[in-house]
């Protein structure tokens, strides 16, 4: 008895000193990161940790992947014939320069020779056309794929992705290292549809495309083959995914050894930030406003600000969608019943007025944000932030306004009837998913109050359910709120803004903007940067003053890195950016 | 008995199929489906997304729908996430339950290792020092919410002291043997102690009343009265009885075990069913959903089995035939 006793105390003492022995193993590298700064000497090798607070879903594929975790990873090890540059132009990447054809119809890429795959083969042409081909292919959408948007303009696409036909032409390899780009029609957006990372043509192309997003190949490391500075060569699925340095990059060998990528609660990306056990912390999320201060106290961590390429917006309900267009998915602007509650333009000018937007973005983003007033990037050379109506936050204005359109309170009940003396109430939707925006939805709510507009302010739903509804069910909104990240390729509107536009819950329906959205895409004038300037200017002002939404503002993005971390070179859309060239100092 | 054994596992079937049947128009009637709530980026047309609903079937009847999961379910298929794209969410499944598993382990033996001696010794010298300790310990641990408590842990042991690890299951992948052990159960530790917080909060009071209410009992009075030590009273007594009312908790606590703890795993991104269970009700990832209830069902069902089984064991009045 008294053996057996001793024996079970002994093994629990070698328990406990296991773990801890195993424990203080573990701190070493945690301290000695603490005061690294930049005056220190750089070292070469050694390894930097990223933290993101999502795992990604693993789907480790250009043409199939759809989240910003994934991205997050696809941007050390992937690459596009093109990159943008700090002020968005395109400028080289795996391709060395290009030209195009006189009629703008069609581009030549002359790709570097030096380019090679993790795997040792060389990159071709041939891998450019097997990108563009599959992502055109019948059966890609099926499989998941969403990036049809690279695709629609090549020349010939309609008849292949239908599978009328197997001869694609969009896409063709003059040699080894030239290929070229068909377009349909003359192309504005030629070299950003060019852009699109390239996929190897050697591993993938004896997988039918419906197997493709399961293979291997998208998803295991050593499996996953790209053309970028960093390979993917290990992982904890769900929570670390490590990135090795690819030594024969074309563009010369990373300084870094290598990259690791783990998945950490948003609570403590602060406190690990701090104390060393992460470097970086990035897209899609950053860290909160609210933390800008302690961030910024943090002796060993540098902070990047700057605007986010996305914005929230309040829709206004100018038409509503009929039931059964909605459910067969029908864009008819002819069977669009006009919203009576919206419908004078004074009164969408009045809610406009009525919102204190800086005060949200000083109230709920710290002052981290800025106020934007119509719904391209501020980043790009279209968005135009002077000649459209700046709203400024004037609650008289919005009264008397509202007094002008005959809104006026006729029973005393402190809230605006409309011109015939009924009740008018507005009704503001939202959804769940973002706190800053769930926040801003009553206090909108009481803006609009003030100034005599009754709000029903619905319960907020998740994204799905959301989404859904508005789609569909939105046949007695009036308000909405909502948020769109952008593209930083180009500043085109259209996808969201344009009538016939499927993402134009506001079912607004302008010609004149129409028209000029439509001329600032046409040739040949459109491929003049200061005529699509003027076009985009003229439709921003008609933004304004037509009101189909509200842009109410966007975030700055919060990235944060270690001191130790040096050789960055931000871009206005990521940090990610020529990290072959990133180095630590110890 | 084995005819028990046997009725009782016949009738889960029908059980299991009913839950199935409830589970699946439960997640159907709820608003929204996987694709919509995926709207992220203008470029892409919302007509990509209608053909990826056509082609995944969401646009079928929904009878239609449960008999092509049933149809696949019957042969061992749980089919593909919709969300993680491509990947069977019977791999899903597999790679979190491990983790699942330890954890829920882990937290059972601190819970069982603390709890049932404390609540014993309480109820043995009850409003002593150690007693009220115990029951302030007890009500602090039922007060604390877990994601407070496990964020004070990782800031005190991980950020300031930096003894334990605070994020995920395993420090770096290609660990082997006994250094993968015990880095495993390096992670395990911080979960483990904020998930057994609370159990044995409340396994230590259970015990304590069940203890008290057994020893004022007659019998036990008869076994001191015929001269019995106090040990013998105890363990041979005591226990016996009062451990029946735990048994059938511990029975339900199988199926707990294994849907994981939602809120603690999200703190220490401890990847487990629980967050992966979330995640698919938000992301409307139905195949998922159905496959984890489906297990879910069945654990809690082979949970109270077992703890049938038990009574008759601990208790020589029950039995089945």
């Amino acid at each position: 008895m008294k053996s057996k006793k001793s024996w079970l105390i002994m093994l629990l003492l070698m328990f406990v000193f296991g773990v801890l022995a195993a424990c203080s193993g573990n701190k070493e590298p945690a301290s000695s990161n603490e005061e690294g700064s930049s005056d220190k000497e750089p070292v070469s090798g050694g390894t930097v940790v990223g933290a993101m607070d999502t795992a990604p879903t693993g789907l480790f594929n250009p043409i199939f992947y759809t989240e910003a975790y994934e991205s997050n990873i696809l941007s050390f090890t992937h690459e596009g014939l093109l990159t943008q540059d700090k002020n968005l132009d395109f400028i080289p990447n795996l391709a060395k320069e290009w030209s195009f054809n006189d009629d703008q119809t069609e581009v030549t890429f002359t790709l570097d020779e030096n380019a090679k795959w993790h795997d040792g083969e060389p990159f071709t042409a041939n891998d450019v056309v097997f990108t563009y081909k599959t992502i055109a292919s019948p059966g890609y959408v099926e499989a998941g794929g969403v990036r049809t948007q690279y695709v629609e303009r090549l020349l010939g696409y309609e008849d292949f992705s239908t599978g009328k036909t197997t001869d694609f032409q969009g896409v063709v390899a003059v040699d080894d290292h030239t290929v070229t780009f068909k377009f349909a029609q003359p192309n504005v957006l030629a070299l950003s549809d060019a852009s699109f990372m390239i996929i190897p043509e050697h591993i993938f192309k004896d997988i039918p495309i419906a197997e493709i997003p399961e293979a291997g190949a998208s998803r295991n490391p050593g499996e996953v083959i790209g053309t970028g500075p960093f390979q993917f060569s290990e992982m904890v699925q769900g929570e670390q995914y490590v990135l090795k340095k690819f030594a024969d990059y074309w563009q010369g060998e990373p300084k870094l050894d290598s990259v690791i990528w783990k998945v950490v609660d948003q609570a403590v990306i602060l406190g690990l930030l701090e104390n060393g056990e992460i470097d970086f912390v990035a897209d899609p999320n950053g860290f909160q406003a609210a933390d800008y201060e302690t961030v910024d106290a943090l002796e060993n961590v540098e902070i990047i600000e700057q605007p986010d390429f996305g914005y929230q917006t309040m829709g206004m309900m100018h038409n509503h969608r009929s039931k059964e267009d909605s459910e067969a998915g029908t864009i008819n602007p002819e069977n669009w019943t006009v919203n009576e509650k919206l419908k004078d333009q004074k009164v969408r000018q009045a809610i406009a007025y009525a919102i204190n937007r800086q005060g949200l973005v000083d109230g709920l983003l710290y002052g981290r944000g800025i106020v934007q007033n119509s719904p391209i990037a501020t980043q790009f050379w279209a968005y135009d932030d002077t000649t459209p109506n700046q709203y400024e936050f004037d609650p008289e204005k919005a009264k008397s306004l509202l007094d002008e359109a005959g809104y006026k309170d006729v029973n005393g009940d402190g809230f605006r009837e409309d011109p015939n003396g009924k009740e008018w109430v507005l009704n503001l939707n939202y959804p769940l998913g973002n706190q800053i925006r769930e926040r801003s939805a009553p206090i909108i709510e009481e803006f609009l109050e003030e100034v005599g507009i009754s709000i029903d302010l619905r319960q907020p739903k998740e994204a799905a359910a959301y989404f859904e509804d508005l789609e569909k069910n939105s046949q007695d909104w009036d308000l909405y709120l909502i948020g769109w990240s952008l593209d930083s390729t180009d500043p085109d509107p259209s996808g969201l803004w344009s009538s016939m536009a499927g993402y134009n819950y506001s079912r607004w329906n302008n010609p004149e903007a129409d028209q000029l959205l439509k001329d600032a895409f046409s040739p040949p004038d459109a491929f003049e940067q200061d005529f699509r300037k003027q076009k985009y200017s003229e439709w921003q002002v008609e933004f304004g003053e037509d009101l189909p939404s509200l842009i109410l503002y966007a975030a700055n993005s919060l990235w944060a890195h270690n001191k130790r971390l040096q050789g960055i070179d931000v871009l206005p859309y990521s940090f990610l950016n020529d990290t072959h060239l990133w180095y630590v100092t110890e | 008995m084995y005819k028990y054994l046997i009725r009782r596992v016949l009738i889960f079937i029908p059980m299991l199929l009913a839950l199935t049947i409830i589970v699946f128009a439960l997640i159907q009637a709820a608003p929204g489906d996987p694709i919509s709530g995926k709207i992220f980026d203008p470029n892409i047309d919302p007509e990509v997304f209608e053909k990826q609903k056509e082609a995944l079937g969401l646009n079928d009847p929904i009878h239609v729908q449960y008999w092509n999961w049933l149809k696949d379910v019957m042969q061992g298929d749980f089919g593909k996430s919709f969300i993680f794209k491509g990947r069977d969410v019977s791999d899903l499944i597999a790679e979190r339950i491990g983790n699942t598993f330890y954890l829920g382990i882990f937290t059972l033996f601190i819970t069982i290792i603390v709890s049932i001696p404390i609540g014993i010794y309480s109820a043995r010298k009850p409003y002593s020092i150690l007693d009220y300790g115990a029951t302030t310990f007890g009500f602090f641990g039922l007060a604390v919410p877990n994601f407070f408590f496990g964020l004070v842990a990782i800031y005190v042991f991980s950020i300031q002291l930096g003894w334990l690890p605070s994020q995920g299951s395993v420090s770096s992948p290609g660990l082997t043997g006994i250094e993968l052990f015990f880095n495993k159960l390096q992670h395990l530790i911080l979960p483990g102690l904020t998930l057994g917080l609370a159990g044995t909060a409340s396994y230590m009071r259970f015990m304590r009343s069940e203890v008290l209410d057994v020893l004022g009992s007659d019998y036990i009075r008869t076994a001191r009265a015929k001269g019995m030590t106090d040990r013998s009273v105890l363990y041979k007594h005591t226990l016996r009885n009062a451990l029946i009312p735990i048994i059938t908790l511990l029975g339900f606590e199988i199926g707990a075990l294994l849907s994981g703890a939602v809120i603690t795993e999200g703190v220490f991104q401890y990847p487990g069913i629980g967050t992966l269970f979330l995640s698919s009700i938000g992301n409307r990832d139905y195949p998922v959903i159905m496959a984890i209830n489906l297990m879910l069902g069945f654990f809690i069902l082979l949970g109270n089995l077992l703890a049938d089984i038990f009574y008759s064991i601990v208790d020589p009045r029950i039995r089945y035939d």
